[in-house]
C-alpha cells in the first residue's frame, strides 16, 4: 500500500511531470473543444511524438490531454451549439439552450465542477476494481482472450455505427491489417506480396493517424464556412446550492459512466447518452424541460463522460483490451514503450500503473484550474478558422507518421488511410473497430492458435472448452446475445418471452 | 455531415460497397494462399477467418445498399457530395506533399503546402496568407523540433542547407 503512494506520488512530486501533466490537460482542453480536432487524433499524432521520451513523461502529457479531451467537448457545445467531440452531443442539447439565455459562464463552471467529479469517480473506481480485476483475469486463458476481443471490436463497431454488418467489416479490416508481416509464432510472411518493407508489417500508428487524422480532416472539410456565434460570459464559478443539488445526480451519472467506460469497446460518448437518458427519465421536476437548457441534463453527460476515462483504464490495463478508440491508442503506444498491458502489468510493474493514476488524478486537478479561468481567452482560439486548422493538421499529420521510423514510405500509408477512412465515414462506417481491430489482431491470432493448440487441434475439444469453462461461457453467452440481437431472431425471441411474462 | 437522408443509398454507395466485397474476396483469396487448409493453427487460418468475416458482411452490406431506395434524382451527385472539388484539390495538394517532403526537406514542402491550401481554402490576400504560413511553420518547427525534439525529413535536394 505505501509502495503504491510512493508510485502515485511520482506524479506529483518532479516540476517536470507535473508541467506536463498540466499542459497536456491545457492542450487537451483545447483539442477537446475546436470542433475538428478529437482526442484520438491527438493523441495518435502525440504517441509519434512522445515514443523517445521516458514512459512516464509520455504518460503523463498523453493522460492530461485525454482528461483535457473530455472535458473540452462540453465548452464549444455550450457556447457554439456545436459538440467539441461526441460525447458532448447531449451537452450541446441542453447547453446551448443556458447560453442563449445569457448563463453560459454558469454552465461552464458547474459542467467544470461536475466533470471534475465525474473524473475523481472513474478514477477511483481504477484504484479500487483494477487490481481485483487484474488477479481475477489471471485466470483467464487464451481463449477468453480471443473472446474478449471479437467482443470489444463488436461492441465498438455496433453501438456507435449505422449497422452491425459495417461495425463487423471495420473490425476484420483492423484486424487483416495487422495480420500483414512477419508471422511472429512461424516467420512466414501473410500479405507481404515479397516486399521487404511489408514483412515489418503496416506500422499502426500511421493506420490510426491516417484514420483518425487526415480522414477526420477531410470530413471537416465538407464544414469549411460553417459560421461561429458569439455567446456572453459572465458569473463562472459555480453556486454551491448548485453543486449540492446535483449531487445525487452526479454519483448516478458517474456511476453510469464509470461501469460504460470500463466495458471493452464502450467509452465517453456511449456513457453520455445513457447517463443523459437516465437523467432524463429520473428526474422528476426538472426546473426546465429536457432540451430546453435544464441544468440536470448538463450535469449528467459531463459527470458520466470523464467518468468513462477512469473506467475505460480499467480493461486496458487489466486485460489489455481498450475500452474505447483513445485506450486502444494508449495501448499502442504502451506497446511501443516495450509494455505489455495485461493481468501481469499489474504484478510486473505496478509503478507503472499507479502512477497511470497518480497522472489522471493531476490531470484532473488541474482541469479544475483550467475549466474555470481563461474562458474570455478561449473564444477567441476556437474561432480559428477551419481553413487555417485543416492543413494544419495535415501537417501534424504527416510529420508526425514520419517521426516514428523517419521512412517516408509510412506516411504515404497514412495518406492512403485517411482517404480510405474518408469514405468509410461518408459512407456510415466507424474506424474505432479498425484501429481496435489493428491493435488486438495479433493478440487475437496468438490467442486463438494457442487455444487450439491446447485443445490438441481437436475442434470439438476447442469448441467445448468454451461452453465447459465458468468464465469463458460467461463470455460466450455474452458474444452470442450480441449476435443473436443483430439478425430478425431477436425481435421474435423477446416477443415470446414477453408473452410469457405477460 | 451528410445532407442527404441515411435511408436513401448515397451516391457512389453502391460502388464502394461493390469494391469493398471485390478487395474482402481478394484478401481471402490471399489469406488461403498463405497456408491453405493444411492445418488449424497455421499462420493462414486467423487470417482467413478475418477476410472471411469482411467477404460474409460485405455481402450484407452491399445488398442492403441494393435495396434501399437510391438517391432522388435532383439530389448532389458523387461529385458534389462525397468528393467535392475541394476535397479532389486538398488530396492532391497533400499528395504533392508527401511525394515532395523527401526531396525539398520538411521545412520547404511544408511551406509550400501550407501557403498552397490556406489560400485555396481562405481565398484571402496573398501577403496574409504568406505571413499565416510563415508564423504557423515557425510554431511547428520550434514546438516540434525544440520541444519533442523530432527529427524532421531533410530534403535531399537542399541536404544541410534546412
Amino acid at each position: 500500500m505505501l509502495e503504491a503512494l510512493g508510485f502515485f506520488a511520482i506524479a506529483w512530486t518532479d516540476p517536470w511531470l507535473i508541467f506536463l501533466t498540466a499542459a497536456g490537460t491545457l492542450a487537451g482542453i483545447y483539442v477537446g473543444a475546436i470542433p475538428g480536432l478529437s482526442v484520438t487524433m491527438a493523441t495518435s499524432i502525440l504517441i509519434s511524438f512522445t515514443f523517445k521520451w521516458d514512459v512516464n513523461e509520455a504518460l503523463a502529457l498523453i493522460s492530461g490531454v485525454f482528461f483535457g479531451g473530455v472535458y473540452g467537448g462540453s465548452r464549444t457545445a455550450i457556447l457554439l451549439n456545436i459538440p467539441g467531440a461526441p460525447s458532448a452531443i447531449a451537452t450541446a442539447i441542453e447547453g446551448y439552450p443556458l447560453a442563449k439565455r445569457g448563463e453560459a459562464g454558469e454552465a461552464i463552471g458547474l459542467t467544470t465542477v461536475m466533470s471534475v467529479f465525474g473524473g475523481f469517480v472513474g478514477i477511483l473506481a481504477l484504484a479500487l476494481f483494477a487490481p481485483v480485476i487484474s488477479s481475477f483475469a489471471l485466470m483467464f486463458q487464451s481463449r477468453d482472450y480471443l473472446l474478449l476481443g471479437i467482443i470489444g471490436i463488436l461492441l465498438v463497431g455496433t453501438l456507435s455505427g449505422e449497422s452491425f454488418a459495417k461495425g463487423a467489416f471495420a473490425g476484420a479490416l483492423g484486424v487483416l491489417i495487422g495480420m500483414v508481416g512477419l508471422d511472429p509464432m512461424t516467420a512466414e510472411g501473410r500479405f507481404t506480396f515479397g516486399s521487404i518493407h511489408l514483412l515489418g508489417g503496416i506500422p499502426y500508428v500511421a493506420a490510426m493517424i491516417g484514420f483518425f487524422g487526415v480522414a477526420e480532416a477531410l470530413v471537416q472539410l465538407h464544414t469549411l464556412n460553417t459560421p461561429a456565434i458569439k455567446q456572453k460570459i459572465d458569473r463562472i464559478i459555480p453556486r454551491f446550492s448548485d453543486v449540492k443539488k446535483y449531487f445525487w445526480l452526479a454519483i448516478r451519472a458517474s456511476g453510469i459512466g464509470t461501469i460504460i467506460g470500463a466495458l471493452p469497446g464502450t467509452g465517453g460518448d456511449i456513457a453520455a447518452l445513457l447517463a443523459y437518458d437516465d437523467a432524463k427519465r429520473t428526474t422528476k421536476n426538472p426546473e426546465r424541460p429536457f432540451g430546453t437548457g435544464t441544468r440536470e441534463g448538463l450535469v449528467a453527460p459531463e459527470a458520466a463522460n470523464n467518468a468513462a476515462v477512469g473506467g475505460a483504464h480499467i480493461p486496458m490495463l487489466t486485460l489489455g483490451i481498450p475500452g474505447d478508440a483513445v485506450t486502444a491508442v494508449i495501448i499502442g503506444a504502451l506497446f511501443i514503450h516495450g509494455l505489455k498491458p495485461g493481468p501481469l502489468l499489474l504484478v510486473e510493474t505496478p509503478h507503472l500503473f499507479w502512477f497511470i493514476v497518480g497522472s489522471l488524478t493531476l490531470a484532473n486537478v488541474f482541469l479544475l484550474i483550467f475549466g474555470l479561468t481563461g474562458i474570455r481567452m478561449f473564444t477567441k482560439i476556437v474561432e480559428c478558422p477551419k481553413a487555417v486548422l485543416i492543413p494544419l493538421i495535415i501537417v501534424l499529420s504527416a510529420v508526425g507518421t514520419y517521426a516514428i521510423q523517419n521512412n517516408p514510405i509510412d506516411v504515404y500509408w497514412m495518406l492512403l488511410f485517411g482517404v480510405i477512412g474518408y469514405f468509410m465515414k461518408t459512407y456510415g462506417f466507424q474506424v474505432g473497430p479498425v484501429i481496435l481491430g489493428v491493435i488486438l489482431g495479433p493478440m487475437m491470432d496468438s490467442n486463438y492458435r494457442r487455444a487450439m493448440l491446447r485443445a490438441r487441434q481437436d475442434v470439438g475439444d476447442f469448441l467445448w472448452a468454451f461452453v465447459s469453462n465458468p468464465i469463458s461461457l460467461v463470455l460466450t453467452t455474452g458474444l452470442l446475445i450480441m449476435l443473436i440481437s443483430q439478425t430478425p431472431l431477436w425481435p421474435i425471441l423477446r416477443r415470446r418471452v414477453f408473452r410469457i411474462t405477460d | 455531415m451528410m445532407s442527404s437522408d441515411p435511408a436513401n443509398r448515397r451516391p457512389g454507395e453502391l460502388v464502394f460497397a461493390l469494391l469493398l466485397l471485390l478487395f474482402s474476396v481478394a484478401a481471402f483469396w490471399q489469406a488461403y494462399e498463405i497456408s491453405g487448409f493444411t492445418g488449424k493453427t497455421t499462420a493462414g487460418v486467423f487470417p482467413m477467418l478475418a477476410s472471411g468475416v469482411m467477404v460474409i458482411s460485405g455481402l450484407v452490406i452491399l445488398v442492403s445498399a441494393a435495396s434501399s431506395p437510391p438517391a432522388p434524382k435532383d439530389a448532389p451527385g458523387f461529385f458534389s457530395e462525397v468528393v467535392p472539388i475541394n476535397h479532389v484539390v486538398l488530396i492532391g495538394l497533400v499528395l504533392g506533399y508527401v511525394v515532395l517532403m523527401p526531396l525539398l526537406g520538411f521545412l520547404v514542402s511544408s511551406a509550400l503546402f501550407l501557403f498552397c491550401a490556406f489560400q485555396f481554402l481562405w481565398r484571402k490576400n496573398p501577403l496574409y496568407m504568406l505571413a499565416l504560413t510563415a508564423l504557423t511553420l515557425a510554431a511547428i518547427y520550434i514546438v516540434f523540433r525544440e520541444v519533442f525534439q523530432v527529427v524532421l525529413p531533410q530534403g535531399s535536394l537542399f541536404r544541410g542547407y534546412f
